[in-house]
C-alpha cells in the first residue's frame, strides 16, 4: 500500500502521543473503535476553563498508519480551536490533507468520531 | 432456510451448484447476485460439514478449471474463469467459521437495521488497555507473559466462535427476534478486535 508523504511523516513522527489526566474536569476523553478492522483510538482534549479554547490534545491509536496519522493530525488541528470549531472538523478535510485512498477513508471518520467523543465527554462532565 | 434450486439451462435438471450442471456437464451462466452458498450448492445456513464442503469444492474446481476450456468458444472460456473466481471466493469464505458467520449475517441482516458497531459494555476500553499492556510486554520481551496473554485471547476468541452455530440455530427458530442477529453482530465485532491483538503476538517456536 502506498502511503502519502504526510501519512508517513505523521506515522514516523506522530505529534501529541500520550495521555492527559482523565479525572481533570477540563479534560475530555474520547475512545472510539472501528469494528471492521479492529482499530482503537483514544483522543483527549484539555479545555481552558476561561476561554473555552482547546489548549492541549493527546492521542494514542492502535491501528494502521492512516489511522495513526488521522488521529495525530486531529490533535494538531483541535489545539487552539474553540469547542464549536473543533466540533465542525470534517473527516473529508483529513482525507484531503493526508491524501487518504478510498479504502482508508474510515480512518478519517474514526478521527472525526474521536474528536466528537472527546468533546461530548468534556461537555457531559461540565454541565452547567 | 429453503434452497431455491434453479434448473440447468441446457438439460433442465435441478442444479446442485449454481455454476455447473453435473447431469450434462454444462457451465451455467450465473447472475451477479448469486450468493456464495448457491455457488457451492449448500443451503443458506451456518451448519456446514467441512468434509462435504471440501469434496464439493474439489469436484467443482475440476469441472470449472479454465484449462479444460482451452479450445472452447471464447464465451465459455470466459465463463469458466469467472466461475472459478467466484468458486474460490465462496470456498475461502465458507470454510472459515468467522468468515462464514460474517457472510451469513450479512445475507440475513439485509433488511434489518442492525447496529453494525455494537460491542459488549466496556469492551473497547478493555481492548485499549490490553493493547497498551501488549506494548509493554513486547518491549520487555517477557515470553511467559506473552504466551499467557496469547492463550487467554485465543480462548476468548474460541468461546465467541463456539457461539455462532447455536445463535444461528436460534435465529432459524425465532426469525422474528432481531436481537439474535444483533448478538451475532456484537460477537463478530468483538472477534475482530481480539484477532487484531493476537496478530501482534509473535508465534512461539
Amino acid at each position: 500500500m502506498a502511503y502519502s508523504e504526510k501519512v508517513i511523516d505523521h506515522y514516523s513522527e506522530p505529534r501529541n502521543v500520550g495521555s492527559l489526566d482523565k479525572s481533570d474536569l477540563n479534560v475530555g476523553t474520547g475512545l472510539v473503535g472501528a469494528p471492521e478492522c479492529g482499530d482503537v483510538m483514544k483522543l483527549q482534549i484539555k479545555v481552558d476553563p476561561q476561554t473555552k479554547q482547546i489548549i492541549d490534545a493527546k492521542f494514542k491509536t492502535f491501528g494502521c498508519g492512516s489511522a495513526i496519522a488521522s488521529s495525530s493530525l486531529a490533535t494538531e488541528w483541535v489545539k487552539g480551536k474553540s469547542i464549536d470549531e473543533a466540533m465542525s472538523i470534517q473527516n473529508t478535510e483529513i482525507v484531503e490533507e493526508l491524501s487518504l485512498p478510498p479504502v482508508k477513508i474510515h480512518c478519517s471518520v474514526l478521527a472525526e468520531d474521536a474528536i466528537k467523543a472527546a468533546i461530548s465527554d468534556y461537555k457531559s462532565r461540565n454541565e452547567d | 432456510m429453503a434452497f431455491d434450486k434453479p434448473a440447468c439451462h441446457t438439460c433442465e435438471s435441478t442444479l446442485v451448484s449454481r455454476l455447473f450442471c453435473f447431469s450434462c456437464n454444462a457451465l451455467q451462466p450465473f447472475p451477479r447476485e448469486t450468493d456464495l452458498f448457491e455457488v457451492l450448492g449448500f443451503p443458506i445456513c451456518f451448519e456446514l460439514k467441512s468434509a462435504e464442503l471440501e469434496e464439493r469444492y474439489e469436484k467443482l474446481s475440476l469441472e470449472l478449471h479454465p484449462d479444460f476450456y482451452d479450445s472452447a468458444p471464447e464465451a465459455e472460456k470466459l465463463l469458466s474463469e469467472t466461475a472459478t473466481a467466484i468458486l474460490n471466493t465462496a470456498y475461502k469464505t465458507l470454510r472459515e467459521p468467522t468468515l462464514r458467520a460474517d457472510y451469513l449475517l450479512h445475507l440475513l441482516a439485509e433488511k434489518q437495521n442492525l447496529d453494525e458497531r455494537s460491542l459488549p459494555d466496556g469492551f473497547l476500553a478493555e481492548m485499549f488497555f490490553l493493547q497498551e499492556a501488549l506494548d509493554e510486554l513486547l518491549d520487555s520481551g517477557n515470553a511467559v507473559e506473552l504466551s499467557a496473554m496469547h492463550d487467554n485471547l485465543q480462548n476468548r476468541k474460541k468461546d465467541i466462535e463456539a457461539d455462532y452455530a447455536p445463535l444461528f440455530k436460534k435465529h432459524e427458530d425465532h426469525p422474528e427476534d432481531s436481537g439474535i442477529l444483533q448478538q451475532l453482530q456484537t460477537h463478530l465485532n468483538a472477534e475482530r478486535y481480539l484477532r487484531r491483538l493476537l496478530e501482534r503476538i509473535p508465534a512461539s517456536d
